[in-house]
């Protein structure tokens, strides 16, 4: 349902600010949206004042330091720290990205970061993830062979299976995502739509998998795409494009759905 | 779960990308093309119900914020038009690369406001 304004219980309000009173350093600000879920209170946006002299590069080394020293309640999630792992996925300065590989030195004014949009927040800046992951499994994100070619003698002794560099070439574009989701949670469409909305990321990865020559179910998994709010609820509106940390291009894999659908019917 | 759960802000933190705004006129224009096509067949057709209706015809062209509605109309009718073409382009997927989004879409805009320039300075 297209709800342009967010519930009564998710208005965000002004939070505390943490000012930094110290001499000769090279202010920056952040604005943190927090929830607490022990408390029953509204989402605030709170006000952090550090000094990049002696802060790393990224927004992720801010968000660390700011825990290390100035509120060690501030939650995020982190992991590898060099854009491979997708956890720090959020919503800086009104773009999706990974908090990890976006410089501050990007953003001019004070940095606003949020959770990823329109996503059920389970503490400050982690969103629940768990409906997108389910949407992931409904595409079935593995290979399937025919049951007659998984049953044959012949092809249980020749287990490897093969693919030509051509072949694989295919998947170039598709298997770089790391699934952060940054994608998906940009699109107006998902969110409006996202409980029958597959989103850019899920339909990458289908598209990943309609076009592994390994799999045998290639026309299955068309068919099974194939619905009005499953894939046709992108309208090409582009924000996935713009908002992927890898530079990948899931409104171009959407594309290529929809005509693979068309033209080989 | 806890379903007291709030819901992180979307459409008022988000960045309005270009190609977002783009689509989101080309519906509005879609929607008001639909709609004044009625009012413009109504106006058009009283031509054809004879002499005593032209009057009420020429009343209405002579009328100032008609012609601001028909200009505005013109201009919808060029981008639905122009950006409808660059649509029809992505869904072979071609020009969907991040270089060229942008640079179509500008395109679209010059195109469109050449159009109603060259339209309004024939008739």
């Amino acid at each position: 349902m297209v709800q342009f304004t967010l519930p009564a219980n998710s208005k965000v309000v002004e939070g505390c600010i943490y000012q930094n009173k110290d001499q000769n350093i090279l202010l920056k600000k952040l604005k943190i949206y927090r929830w607490d879920p022990e408390k029953q209170e509204n989402p605030r946006l709170d006000t952090y004042e550090i000094d990049q002299k002696k802060c790393g590069p990224m927004v992720l080394d801010a968000l660390i330091k700011i825990k290390d020293e100035i509120d060690t309640t501030l939650t995020f999630r982190r992991s590898c720290r060099e854009g491979v792992c997708g956890s720090c996925a959020m919503n800086i300065d009104g773009i999706n990205t990974l908090a990890c590989i976006k410089p501050m030195n990007e953003i001019k004014n004070e940095i606003k970061v949020y959770p990823l949009p329109h996503m059920k927040v389970v503490k400050d800046l982690v969103p629940d993830l768990s409906e997108a992951y389910k949407q992931l499994e409904s595409i079935k994100p593995w290979i399937e062979k025919d049951p007659e070619t998984r049953n044959d003698k012949v092809h249980l002794k020749k287990r490897e299976r093969k693919q030509t560099p051509e072949n694989r070439a295919k998947l170039d574009g598709k298997w770089e995502c790391i699934l952060c989701f940054c994608c998906t949670t940009s699109c107006p469409s998902y969110w409006w739509n996202g409980d029958k909305y597959l989103g850019p990321a899920v339909l990458l990865q289908a598209s990943r998998w309609i076009n592994d020559t390994r799999d045998s179910r290639r026309k299955e998994r068309l068919k099974e795409i194939d619905d009005s709010f499953k894939l046709y609820r992108c309208h090409s509106i582009m924000n996935c494009t713009q908002s992927c940390p890898k530079g990948l291009n899931p409104a171009k894999e959407i594309a290529e759905i929809k005509k693979a659908i068309v033209t080989e019917k | 779960m806890n379903d007291n759960r709030p819901l992180s802000p979307h459409l008022s933190i988000h960045k309005k990308i270009l190609t977002a705004v783009f689509s989101i006129f080309h519906r509005l224009t879609g929607f008001g093309l639909s709609i004044g096509s009625i009012f413009i067949a109504g106006w058009i057709a009283m031509i054809s119900l004879g002499p005593n209706y032209f009057i009420i015809f020429q009343s209405i062209s002579s009328f100032f914020v008609f012609k601001i509605f028909l200009f505005i109309w013109t201009l919808g009718i060029f981008f639905h038009l122009f950006n409808g073409i660059r649509y029809l382009y992505w869904s072979f997927g071609i020009g969907m690369e991040l270089k060229t989004i942008n640079n179509s879409g500008y395109l679209v805009i010059l195109l469109t406001i050449l159009s109603t320039i060259i339209v309004w300075m024939t008739v």
